[in-house]
């Protein structure tokens, strides 16, 4: 086993681009380095020491093994790889990830045509038929690609992945967006020489959106009711079609076999539910359909979560906090002036993860888009302005996701046998000064080249 | 509006509050007459209703300095406080409901109160022959979708006849986003076709209802056998069908009303209203037997081909004819103004005061199977009270508090005094981002997302 | 004087008219001056002919007893589609908005159907004259006065070019989205689309002070343009410009607009003037109101900014007059002026902005608004305040003549009414 890893490793640097370093060895050793192992204590001065890709060894008293290529830690920090919690990195044909609900009224129409034949898996982008029918029902399992798996769409090659661990994360949650039941998410590794050496845990849970047709002449379901009562459906449905499994595999003769709908399967495949919630009405509202649905539920979006963390703590949610707090339109009419309500939200959004944190509300953030290192930095800052500690800002981008999609086990945290994914940064993270020295991928050290313009999309190749 | 929430935000729990005597008022019972005297309320129902009504102490003293009180207005047909309100895609969307789209924070909610309005029956749109499931709500403004339910209503479910449902069947129905082809026509087109998809629709929930029987039968008898899928679609039908779930019908002409009520006879189901209803008025008598009560307009008229002989003395001829009759406002603007719509009635067809305020008050209860609860000033009812300036039925007449469960919601001194203090913190918050956006000009603009 | 009506009312009698007769005993509000209790009023030849708590007339003049009764001028609604639409969704019942954007030669008037069952619909709650609006683009077209009574539309024209109607462009952000609500697009597309529009405003007011100077010259190669000559009025302050403006922005462009091109507009449509009311005092533009039954514009806004806005025109001097802006609710015109009174509007205003204010406005206070001697016989009787919705008219008259108020409606009424 170590040895394959050990090969994985070795061989993953070739295909990757640029930055990742040709001579990382199977063993490193950080040593004199601040240490925050998110799990722990900070460790003010210690080594931690990788070996065949996990981490072998953390503290202050740890010697570095005679066969380890050791680093100088002096004056610089070590952190847990970062991990975004809601993304699409690695999945070049997906959307852009600013999925939460836009409008006010929560329900956006799925653009373009609406989708009621699934398109065959592997294929996420051509989901659209537009000579298909409108859907009639939930019968015609609309914008239903529960079976849809991120673990097998994922691409080593997205450029993406390069400025994302420029930008210092490690690991992401990803997630296919298109439709209402999108499909499975699965916890990735930002490199690796194949998809399949990317994928951490699949499935990682099943992406809810509250997308419809549109309304009128668009198919169903064309409202937000419409699409909540779908999914209602669909898990009666799921229900429904398990124990007509079951009761059949139990005595196939003399009973009618139940017909296979991959579209169910995936329902019932999913170990969580993703579900988009803005404000406490939608918080409330997904919070008690999850409750009716017998669902383990994980919000998204969340901007208004200052206002709502004590629901969130009665029903015990996990929360994935969008980093991409809303802001006025740079092409706003200089006369109008938006709601109060609007103003109050584009104030007090920052102070939602500290509001969370104080409540006990497990969260996490995921970037929303945000596409810069130093923007990401900015956002977290705001947070940090509005109350949130640095820890748990630290944690909601590394601990805080891993405990949510179920991997704290091997993410997350600088600790013994963990998957090695950490950074190496000149000082505090977040702060505007603040550089990533090297990262490290499953142990596979990446060092940001310095001259690259901290964009994520933007890699220079 | 978020401080609106908080400046008149109350607690949730009504029992805790202190009893509420208003007195020295003009009390409008509507059921019981009118007098001038006093009202108690403990618990947030009706304690006493007198002359004279002895003060508990403790109890919080609302003076009406003379002035009038009646019953909280109920508007039977209502879309505020929703995020949508139709499923259109569909001629049969009884799958979806209002109650699981609640907007608690639609400021339709404080508006409707400060126009008198305490409960309301939240209906999904016109668009399809079978629609959505209704949701009765009282207008407890700073309380969240929980609280502003009106606990206990019994469930209802819309239906549409007539140009609305048909008009996605029509090549080039008037409202249709592009025009149809034969690809997005969607069944029905005509009134024949909009009955049809109701007697479908029951037939299968007959169906339905039969498979369900047969499944509890043999699972009694303690055969294995898995229940037969559920169906949100059919279910609220079966409820119907049943007399568990109200039918509140949208009509206009006298045929399709008609058509209505005898396809509930066919299937053994009762409409308990018939919304709009407009030419209501020529079928009075078949109304009447059937049971179905009546919600319309006022003076709505002309506005659709079906609207062409709608006439303001609609209200009056059923009234007279023995339906139970009430008015609505179908819009959230009139829905402020109830009251005067009710003394349209007295102008077009000659009600008694009376008359005209039992059409926004017991009636709508009576029509939503609520009037154990609200609609008039009654010993042990819903202390959901409005205190007028004047007659409700005066066009000068304006809402000065609104009570629900005793608790006041609505209090136009306390709206005008802190209308300065709302301005200046919106000013705080329109400055504060000012600022940050300057400071950030200094930090270097950020890239717009891809 | 009585010497004067005696002998009117004998010509008259011996014409035969039915536009001569007297109001005995009732209480006449004249609106423009103190109401009197148990007066009589005499109308001669369709016109108003003296007012007085006696009036000596000759025998056999036809008397109707006002004894509890109150007599009103009739009302003006200053914006409507009379005749123009008959069922909102029908496009073929509709002759509102033409196409193309400058269009000033369009009549309304001669759009009005009078066979339109609107028509004794509104009057029978005391509207006798109304305004008809074009709509669509940006000049819609010339805005007619009504009687609303008459054979034909020519009968029922008071005024043909009461105003010329004109929607004024304005930076609008908003849109409505069925799924999303109310949304904000850009400010910069709009600025662009406004600035082109007001150039082409401008360039058509242009070219109409270019054609009126050609006209003066009356050189050989003037050709008539039937648009332009439409325009001439307008640039000669003879005729408004019925200008909509609902926002500050929007009010403050149109006001130095009209001064740059020197007209005299009417604004319609103000919802939110904010601190332009100072200004529209100063430059005497008055307002048509409303619909002041209506929603506040903003989620911010106070719930009652639609009712009280009449009262703080009138409390900055502002004139105004109400408009029902459409046809199924023209007759609740009355009860838009009777809710303003509720958020503060006096009530002697309201009443005057349903009848006198109106007729200052159009430029017809000589003939109508208010029963003062000479005045056409617009009056209705009532047997209390018309503010008050419960209020019953009893009688109408419209240039003398009574008006039958039967209607589409009070048939229905009393043929289903009668239904064993």
């Amino acid at each position: 086993m170590k040895n394959r890893l050990f090969v994985l490793c070795l061989t993953g640097w070739l295909s990757l681009a640029g930055r990742a370093l040709a001579e990382t060895p199977p063993v490193v050793a950080i040593k004199n380095a601040r240490i925050v192992t998110v799990s722990g204590p900070v460790i003010a001065k210690g080594t931690v020491v990788i070996r065949n890709g996990l981490i072998e060894a953390v503290g202050d008293s740890v010697q570095e093994p005679a066969d380890a290529w050791v680093i100088n830690g002096e004056g610089l920090t070590v952190y847990p790889g970062l991990i975004d919690a809601l993304s699409t990195w690695g999945l070049p044909g997906a959307q852009s990830q600013t999925a939460s609900p836009s409008g006010r009224r929560g329900f956006v129409p799925e653009d373009p045509a609406p989708a009621p034949t699934p398109a065959p898996p592997g294929r996420p982008t051509t989901l659209t038929t537009p000579s298909a029918p409108p859907a009639r029902g939930p019968e015609d399992r609309p914008y239903n690609t529960s079976f849809l798996l991120a673990a097998d769409q994922l691409d080593p090659a997205d450029r993406r992945l390069e400025s994302a661990r420029g930008a210092g994360f490690t690991g992401a949650v990803c997630f296919p967006n298109r439709g209402i039941f999108a499909g499975q998410g699965a916890v990735i590794n930002l490199a690796g020489q194949r998809a399949g050496s990317m994928v951490v845990q699949s499935p990682a849970g099943l992406y809810l959106t509250l997308r419809g047709g549109g309304s009128f002449g668009g198919g169903f379901p064309g409202s937000l009711m419409g699409v909540i009562a779908y999914i209602r459906q669909i898990y009666l449905d799921a229900d429904h079609y398990q124990k007509a499994k079951e009761l059949y595999a139990a005595s196939p003769l003399g009973n009618k076999r139940p017909d296979y709908d991959k579209t169910l399967e995936g329902v019932l495949a999913a170990p969580r539910v993703l579900m988009p919630a803005q404000d406490p009405k939608e918080i409330a509202r997904m919070l008690r359909f999850a409750g009716e649905l017998k669902l383990k539920a994980v919000l998204y979006g969340v901007h208004e979560g200052y206002r709502a963390a004590d629901i969130l703590s009665k029903y015990d949610a996990a929360v994935l906090v969008n980093l991409r707090w809303p802001e006025k339109s740079r092409d706003a009419d200089p006369e109008a002036e938006d709601s109060f309500r609007m103003l109050e939200l584009r104030d007090k959004a920052p102070s939602t993860p500290a509001a969370l944190a104080k409540a006990g509300v497990k969260f996490a953030f995921y970037l929303g888009g945000l596409d810069r290192s130093s923007d990401i930095a900015r956002s977290v800052r705001r947070s940090l302005d509005a109350g949130l500690p640095q820890a748990a800002a630290v944690r909601a981008l590394t601990l805080g996701p891993a405990e949510i999609f179920g991997v704290a086990d091997r993410l997350g945290s600088i600790e013994k046998g963990k998957i090695a994914n950490l950074i190496v940064t000149s000082g505090e993270l977040f702060q505007e000064k603040t550089e990533v020295k090297y990262v490290f991928v499953d142990g596979v050290k990446f060092e940001p080249s310095p001259e690259a313009p901290p964009a994520l999309t933007e890699v220079s190749r | 509006m978020k401080l609106l929430c908080f400046i008149l935000a109350v607690p949730a729990v009504v029992w805790a509050a202190p009893p509420v005597v208003v007195q020295n008022a003009t009390v409008i019972t509507v059921t019981r007459g009118a007098f001038k005297g006093s009202i108690l309320v403990k618990d947030g129902k009706i304690a006493e209703v007198g002359e004279k009504v002895l003060v508990p102490p403790g109890a919080q003293v609302i003076d009406a300095g003379g002035q009038y009180v009646m019953p909280g207005i109920i508007d039977a047909h209502s879309h505020i406080a929703a995020d949508s309100i139709n499923e259109g895609s569909v001629s049969v969307s009884s799958m979806v409901g209002i109650e699981d789209v609640l907007d608690p924070e639609d400021v339709g909610i404080y508006r409707a109160l400060a126009g008198g309005v305490t409960t309301a029956n939240i209906l999904h749109g016109s668009a399809n022959s079978i629609g959505g499931k209704c949701q009765v709500i009282k207008m407890r403004w700073g309380q969240d979708a929980e609280g502003i339910l009106f606990e206990g209503a019994k469930p209802g479910i819309k239906f549409a006849l007539g140009e609305n449902p048909k008009r996605q069947g029509m090549p080039s129905g008037v409202g249709r986003r592009s025009q149809g082809t034969p690809d997005n026509l969607r069944y029905p087109g005509t009134r024949m076709g909009v009955e049809d998809v109701i007697r479908q629709a029951f037939n299968e929930a007959k169906q339905y209802q039969q498979a369900w029987k047969e499944y509890r039968e043999k699972s009694a008898r303690g055969e294995k056998v898995i229940p037969p899928p559920r169906d949100l679609k059919l279910e609220p039908l079966v409820e119907a069908l049943e007399g568990k779930r109200l039918v509140h019908a949208h009509c206009y002409r006298a045929d399709e009303i008609l058509m209505l009520l005898r396809v509930a006879d066919e299937f053994g189901f009762k409409i308990k209203t018939l919304q709009h209803v407009l030419e209501g008025y020529k079928v009075a008598k078949e109304i009447a037997a059937h049971g179905a009560g009546a919600s319309t307009f006022s003076d709505w008229w002309a506005y659709k081909v079906e609207a062409y002989d709608a006439i303001p003395y609609n209200a009056a001829i059923m009234l007279k004819k023995g339906v139970l009759v009430s008015l609505n406002s179908d819009s959230g603007e009139l829905m402020r103004r109830l009251n005067t719509e009710a003394a349209k009635t007295m102008k077009y067809g000659g009600l008694t005061e009376n008359e005209a305020l039992s059409l926004i008050t017991i009636n709508p209860a009576r029509q939503l199977d609520l009037d154990n609860r609200i609609g008039s000033i009654e010993t042990g009812k819903d202390a959901d009270l409005v205190i007028y300036d004047k007659h409700p039925l005066s066009s000068y007449a304006k809402v000065l508090k609104v009570l629900i469960d005793g608790q006041v919601y609505f209090d136009r001194d306390k709206d005008l005094s802190e209308r300065d203090k709302r301005r200046l913190e919106k000013n705080r918050l329109l400055e504060k981002e000012k600022q940050q956006q300057q400071q950030q000009k200094k930090q270097g603009p950020r890239r717009p997302a891809a | 004087m009585r010497a004067l009506s005696l002998f009117w009312l004998a010509a008259a009698l011996s014409a035969g008219a039915d536009d001569t007769f007297l109001i005995r005993g009732a209480v006449i509000h004249p609106v423009s001056g103190p109401s009197i209790e148990n007066a009589s009023l005499l109308v001669q030849d369709g016109k108003i002919a003296d007012i007085g708590l006696k009036i000596v007339v000759a025998k056999g003049i036809k008397v109707i007893e006002g004894k509890g009764l109150h007599v009103y001028p009739g009302m003006i609604d200053s914006a409507t589609e009379v005749g123009m639409s008959e069922i909102g969704s029908v496009r073929e019942t509709a002759d509102v908005s033409e196409l193309g954007d400058f269009k000033p030669q369009l009549r309304a008037a001669i759009a009005v159907n009078p066979s339109s069952e609107h028509i004794p619909v509104i009057r029978a709650n005391g509207i006798t004259a109304a305004m008809a609006l074009p709509g669509g683009g940006v000049i819609a077209g010339q805005a007619s006065l009504m009687y609303l009574d008459g054979w034909t539309w020519e009968e029922m024209t008071m005024r043909r070019d009461a105003a010329m109607v004109l929607s004024f462009p304005a930076i609008n952000t908003f849109s409505f989205s069925f799924t999303e609500g109310v949304v904000r697009g850009s400010y910069t597309d709009a600025k662009r689309n406004y600035d082109r529009r007001m150039k082409q405003l401008r360039e058509y007011f242009e070219s109409a002070r270019r054609y009126q100077k050609a006209k003066a010259a009356g050189g050989p190669g003037f050709k008539t343009d039937l648009a332009l000559e439409a325009m001439l009025p307008v640039l000669e302050g003879k005729v408004p410009l019925m200008v909509s403006a609902v926002r500050e922005r929007a009010i403050r462009d149109a006001l130095a607009w009209a001064e740059k091109e020197r007209v005299r507009i009417v604004l319609t449509g103000v919802r939110k003037p904010g601190n332009t009311l100072a200004d529209l005092k100063a430059k005497n533009i008055p307002v048509i109101c409303g619909p002041t039954q209506a929603l506040p514009m903003e989620e911010d806004d106070s719930y009652d900014a639609a009712f009280s806005l009449p009262a703080e025109l009138h409390r900055a001097g502002v004139k105004f007059a109400f408009g029902s802006f459409g046809n199924q609710f023209s007759r609740n015109l009355p009860y838009q002026a009777a809710t303003a009174v509720a958020f503060g509007l006096p009530y002697e205003e309201a009443l005057k902005s349903v009848t006198l204010y109106p007729a200052q406005i159009w430029g017809v206070d000589q003939i109508m608004g208010s029963i003062d001697k000479g005045k056409s016989a617009d009056l209705m009787i009532t047997d209390g305040d018309p503010l008050e919705v419960k209020t019953q008219l009893k009688r109408l008259f419209i240039r003398g003549r009574e008006v039958d108020l039967e209607s589409r409606h009070t048939k229905l009424y009393k043929k289903y009414l009668a239904r064993p």
